[in-house]
């Protein structure tokens, strides 16, 4: 394939251009305080949940509750901290063992019954909406815990240039980059180089095939919805992290933008393919947009309008790029 | 019935009383008989029961705006933020471009289907996923929607459009009553019309479909077509039902509009419809919002509930059909 026609290239390059045209319109949208850090860690949060939907993307299925599994998640965080007084580690693993839990159980049920993955996960994602507030109202009589464990305060406001040795000190990267960063190496890892990870993308691509080869594909699907899951749950602690609380409207804005990452990114809803390099430009390359359009100051209504429409060009461009490519290797 | 494009060929000796749909039916009418019981009969009583149908039409009209779509094998997430903007727009019309009703009904039907021939025509033009196509287009319909009035509510518009929303015939709402006729006609389109039939054909099976001279392009258009025909409808109903609009009409409509044909038996893969179902889908979800009122009950335990029966359904619906193929 030629270089033009990979859609990585093409997010690069209008990651580039946006970049360009909206720090000469306002030039405060290269201010690092103001721009940069803050954009960072919305692109973490937005990379992670763009790889949650990912990873059940490489199944050809769907994950509908992606927000409300990181809310549950969240919750769980919060619980073992108000009322065991867990601290951060304990608590952020316990919220990753819940989030795997759902959607392990969405596995399951989507594997052991048939049923198309957008039913079960958005059952699911109904149920878990009602769950979440009840629990809320149960154990904090609120919609959030008033109290988050240390540490959560320096993952909020910190930079790495608040850490120096001696005079060297870090560059201004809020400290919940690695965190996504790690996410995202992790999966790039398990989906390339490991088993588990490519019989998953077979499973994707056909599973007839995959199961006559001797892949336990209930299995893998099992183990992609439970890893999809795991990555919701992280989200919704970077969240939590960034809003400084863990509420119960964490992941109510999450299902656009895990869809958004991954498919501008490259991956198809078809399965048997994921692009991680491609969901992070993806997740970098919507918030970018965000952060632009808010600078200048337009209306939310304008927002949403210039995301519908850069979503459906760089689609269509991609497609375009995906026909062009697939003549020039069909002629001589 | 749920009604495919080989129904009238194959399907034999197979009784009213085992369809799904009659199932569904029996669970329905036991519950409305035993949630009439359990409130005293308070659910009988005039005020009741006409609120009780009144808030059951938009369900009923957003499920089969969904289902249409389903019917060829795609999906249109944007009917619930299609529905706001089209009722946004009747009200705008009226209020500030001072039309009367007899214009603006026709022009938000109009709306709704113009932005449905949109997305099928983004679907077939790009050969994108339609479920990406119509992510995106409700985002840009969301921002349409807001525009139309920013945060502000619309009030106070056309008296006789807000008259025929309380308006009862025979002790039903009037608005209930377009409901059912819209269904009828739905039905009606999909049993007897040769489109109709095109469309399951094409939702069923692409490739036999071509192979047939039936246009699949055409189908997926004329489907969202009629999805945002429908989205209109239900755009009407809620302006003429609820008296004010705003911008966050729509909202909530989504994972119902799901709900709806998945409870009443419909396949995510395309090929066949229930009317039937979907209307008793809708009125089933219903049932459990009254329930909650009634009892004072949390509301959040109504999605916890129909979350339960969404899933409940689908999988009553792979077990009856692994008992049949396991006896033929």
């Amino acid at each position: 394939m030629p270089l033009w026609a990979n859609p990585r290239v093409g997010l690069v390059v209008l990651l580039v251009l946006l970049v360009a045209l909206f720090s000469t319109i306002r030039p405060a949208f290269l201010d690092t305080r103001l721009t940069l850090t803050p954009l960072q860690s919305d692109i973490s949060v937005y990379l992670v949940i763009g790889l949650a939907q990912m990873s059940v993307l490489s199944l050809g299925h769907m994950n509908m509750a992606v927000g409300r599994m990181a809310a549950t998640s969240a919750f769980a965080m919060g619980l073992v901290h108000h009322t065991l007084g867990a601290g951060l580690l304990v608590s952020l693993f316990t919220g990753l063992v819940v989030g795997a839990g759902l959607g392990a159980l969405a596995g399951l049920i989507i594997s052991r019954t048939g049923v198309n993955s957008f039913v079960v996960t958005l059952a699911m994602d109904f149920a878990l909406v009602g769950l979440i507030t009840i629990l809320y109202t149960g154990v904090v009589d609120g919609v959030a815990f008033p109290t988050m464990p240390a540490g959560m305060e320096a993952l909020r406001f910190d930079t790495f240039a608040d850490y120096c040795a001696g005079e060297i000190c870090g560059p201004r990267i809020p400290l919940v980059a690695p965190f996504a960063l790690a996410a995202a190496l992790l999966t790039g890892l398990l989906f390339r180089w490991s088993r588990v990870g490519r019989e998953i993308l077979m499973t994707g691509s056909s599973p007839r095939a995959a199961e006559l080869s001797g892949i336990p594909t209930r299995g893998r699907v099992v183990q992609a919805h439970a890893l999809s899951g795991l990555l919701a749950a992280l989200a919704g602690f970077l969240l939590a992290a960034n809003n400084g609380a863990f509420s119960a409207g964490i992941g109510d804005g999450f299902l656009l933008p895990s869809f958004l990452a991954p498919v501008l990114g490259g991956t198809l809803l078809a399965g048997g393919a994921v692009s991680v390099l491609g969901t992070v430009l993806g997740a970098t390359l919507t918030q970018v947009i965000y952060k632009g359009l808010n600078l200048l100051q337009f209306q939310l209504d304008r927002l949403q309008l210039y995301i519908g429409l850069v979503l459906l060009a760089a689609l269509s461009l991609d497609r375009a790029r995906h026909v062009l490519a697939g003549r020039r290797e069909a002629a001589p | 019935m749920t009604l495919s494009a080989t129904d009238r060929v194959t399907r034999r000796g197979r009784h009213l009383w085992r369809t799904p749909e009659f199932t569904l039916g029996v669970i329905v009418a036991t519950g409305f008989l035993a949630l009439a019981f359990a409130t005293g009969g308070n659910l009988l009583s005039a005020g009741t029961l006409e609120a009780f149908f009144r808030f059951l039409a938009v369900p009923i009209v957003i499920g089969l705006s969904q289902m249409v779509v389903l019917a060829v094998g795609q999906m249109n997430l944007s009917v619930g933020a299609l529905t706001g903007f089209c009722a946004m727009a009747a009200a705008w019309l009226m209020i500030e471009a001072g039309f009367p009703a007899p214009v603006a009904v026709p022009a938000a039907l109009l709306l709704g289907l113009v932005a449905g021939l949109i997305n099928g025509a983004l679907v077939v033009l790009t050969r994108i996923n339609g479920f990406i196509v119509t992510l995106a287009t409700m985002t840009i319909i969301q921002g349409l929607r807001y525009g139309v009035n920013g945060p502000d509510t619309y009030q106070g518009y056309s008296e006789g459009l807000r008259a025929f929303g309380r308006a009862s015939i025979l002790g039903l709402p009037a608005v209930f009553l377009v409901a059912i006729a819209v269904a009828v006609a739905v039905a009606l389109f999909f049993s007897r019309t040769v489109t109709g039939r095109q469309l399951l054909a094409s939702g069923g099976s692409p490739f036999a479909a071509r192979l047939s001279g039936i246009s699949n392009d055409r189908s997926v258009i004329i489907a969202h077509g009629l999805s945002g025909l429908l989205a209109g409808v239900a755009a009407v109903i809620t302006v003429s039902a609820s008296g004010s609009v705003n911008a966050t009409i729509g909202d909530d409509l989504l994972l119902p509009s799901f709900a709806a044909p998945i409870i009443g038996g419909v396949a995510l893969t395309g090929g066949m419809v229930s009317v039937a179902g979907t209307v008793l889908a809708a009125f089933l979800v219903r049932l459990v919002d009254v329930m909650q009122a009634q009892f004072g009950i949390n509301p959040r335990w109504v999605d916890l509930i129909i979350g339960a029966v969404v899933l409940g359904a689908v999988l009553l619906g792979t077990i009856r059909q692994r008992v049949r193929e396991r006896s033929t």
